[in-house]
């Protein structure tokens, strides 16, 4: 098989990141580039060699074209303002690797930036639903939330494929174990399956502990050339494969089956593209607003034929020393929701070998998701592998 | 209130594409796209058949029968006007396997399983708009 011709040509060589929290204090636009600047102190480069910038938001977000005023662009090569949550994290990182790896830009920030617990509550109550398209199907009913959504999901995958509550709650447990070793992490106590099957119904059968942490941050990663990436301060990261596909609407009438996500299909194209499979993965972040998504993405990610992500990770196979090591930062339930770009960060933390206690050990090759396809009909992820 | 009973409700904004759904339901009519060419029915309402591609349709009447594929009970209050708890329904229409639509349950909250047998009843939330609701079958 010949070798894809995107693969490993582009970079991760920085990463930054602000303190998570319930309330930043501060503006999306100001927490934007603070992780900015971070990030390109962590490459070792300077704000002047950036010459693209990608982000994602829900008009939510500082634009990009706001951002890169900010930091002084006045000729910039490539800009993309992508429409959409954590469906879309990896859909950005894709798209500003293909403008390194055909030359339009040599050097991309990719970012989000949100205050998701102090301004804008996604899943937040008392927010207008919002009623437009596909909505207006389903806000009349009082149905309009992640929440809801993600658990209209959970029960159908419950009736398909006998999942059940301590399956859910041991993701959530798993994830907490490693939020504890991790300094950023906002929920550090620890978590067992009586405090998850005794904690509050949100919307069953989803309860408070399977859904994820509204969060105020901002991520942002630098991408370059894998090239210019042997020159920089950082292990390069490299890009072996990325896919942004199609997903659920929740109503369109091809999309009979919420048990299975619209990764099922896309995958098959990024290992295909990265030229590794399921087998030769040491650590995946795996999109988690809430706990039924991790099961049902490593099923159709490969990890696990159907129905048997959960006695996967019941049996401690995505603890570390298990043979998945899954969401390594505590994920979106337990270190913080910044709409899968702290999965990406993880896993280059990973993969560089910087994350002390919970350190997957001898991790080369990551997986890093997006939302699997649900809501807006969406789907991204990326494979990166540590380079020479 | 039990859980099945009827619960507040939000009107919705019809668009060119949906206004002519929102009309037949206000006339308690239960009709969908269906194509021309293919016969599948199309859902929700569309210029084009995403099955084969044809741009023709008629609107057609469906049985109002349907069986549950999915379903929450929100404990968590979301939105004004929507005292918890509520159940909303995910169900797939005997027409066709993969037409499925959200709607409210009247019903108890016990009768909720997989495969449950449901049909659809109108509930006219002001002069100008009705909405689905489903009910146990049996």
């Amino acid at each position: 098989m010949s070798q894809h011709p995107f693969r490993d040509r582009v970079a991760i060589v920085g990463v930054g990141a602000t303190p998570y929290s319930k309330n930043s204090g501060v503006s999306t636009l100001t927490m934007a580039l603070r992780a900015i600047r971070l990030a390109v102190e962590d490459a070792g480069l300077r704000l002047d060699d950036i010459d693209g910038v990608a982000c994602h938001r829900v008009n939510d977000s500082a634009p990009a074209s706001i951002v890169a005023e900010a930091i002084g662009k006045r000729d910039l090569h490539f800009f993309l303002d992508q429409f959409g949550g954590g469906s879309t994290s990896h859909a950005i990182l894709g798209n500003a690797a293909m403008a390194v790896a055909t030359g339009q830009a040599e050097c991309v920030v990719c970012w989000r930036s949100v205050n998701a617990r102090s301004e804008f509550r996604m899943g937040g109550t008392g927010r207008p639903a919002p009623d437009q398209l596909e909505f207006q199907y389903q806000a009349p009913f009082g149905y309009a939330h992640p929440p809801q959504q993600f658990a209209m999901i959970a029960r159908e995958y419950m009736l398909n494929y006998g999942a059940t509550s301590e399956d859910f709650g041991s993701v959530a447990i798993a994830q907490r174990w490693y939020a504890q070793r991790n300094p950023r992490a906002l929920m550090r106590s620890p978590l067992s399956m009586d405090d998850y099957l005794n904690s509050r119904w949100i919307v069953e059968p989803l309860r408070l502990f399977d859904c994820c942490l509204e969060t105020d941050a901002a991520v942002a990663l630098i991408l370059t050339s894998t090239e210019r990436a042997r020159d920089l301060r950082q292990i390069p990261v490299t890009i072996s494969g990325a896919m942004w596909g199609s997903g659920h609407t929740l109503f369109s009438n091809r999309r009979p089956d919420l048990a299975t996500s619209g990764v099922a299909a896309a995958s098959q194209r990024l290992w295909a593209q990265a030229g590794l499979g399921p087998d030769e993965v040491d650590v995946a972040q795996i999109y988690d607003a809430f706990t039924p998504l991790v099961l049902i993405e490593m099923e159709d990610f490969g990890f696990c034929e159907k129905g048997e992500a959960g006695a996967f990770v019941r049996s401690g196979e995505t603890g570390l020393g298990g043979s998945l090591p899954v969401n390594t930062h505590g994920g979106h339930l337990s270190e913080g929701y910044v709409h899968g770009l702290n999965h990406c960060a993880e896993a280059v933390h990973q993969l560089r070998g910087e994350c002390g206690e919970r350190q997957v050990e001898g991790a080369e090759v990551a997986l890093t998701t997006g939302q699997g396809g649900y809501v807006m009909g969406n789907s991204s992820a990326a494979v990166l592998r540590r380079g020479a | 209130m039990s859980e099945g009973d009827a619960v507040g409700h939000l009107i919705p904004t019809p668009d060119r594409d949906s206004q002519q759904w929102w009309d037949a339901l206000a006339r308690h009519e239960f009709v969908l796209q269906r194509c021309t060419e293919c016969e599948t029915w199309r859902w929700p309402p569309r210029e084009i058949c995403n099955r084969c591609g044809c741009f023709e349709a008629r609107w057609a009447s469906v049985s109002g029968r349907g069986t549950l594929t999915s379903w929450v009970v929100n404990r968590q209050a979301f939105l004004p006007g929507f005292p918890v708890p509520y159940v909303v329904v995910n169900v797939r229409l005997d027409e066709q396997e993969d037409c499925k639509l959200i709607g409210s349950f009247r019903g108890p909250v016990e009768a909720l399983r997989g495969g449950l047998p449901v049909r659809a009843v109108f509930e006219d939330i002001d002069a100008n708009t009705t909405l689905l609701a489903w009910e146990p079958a049996d």
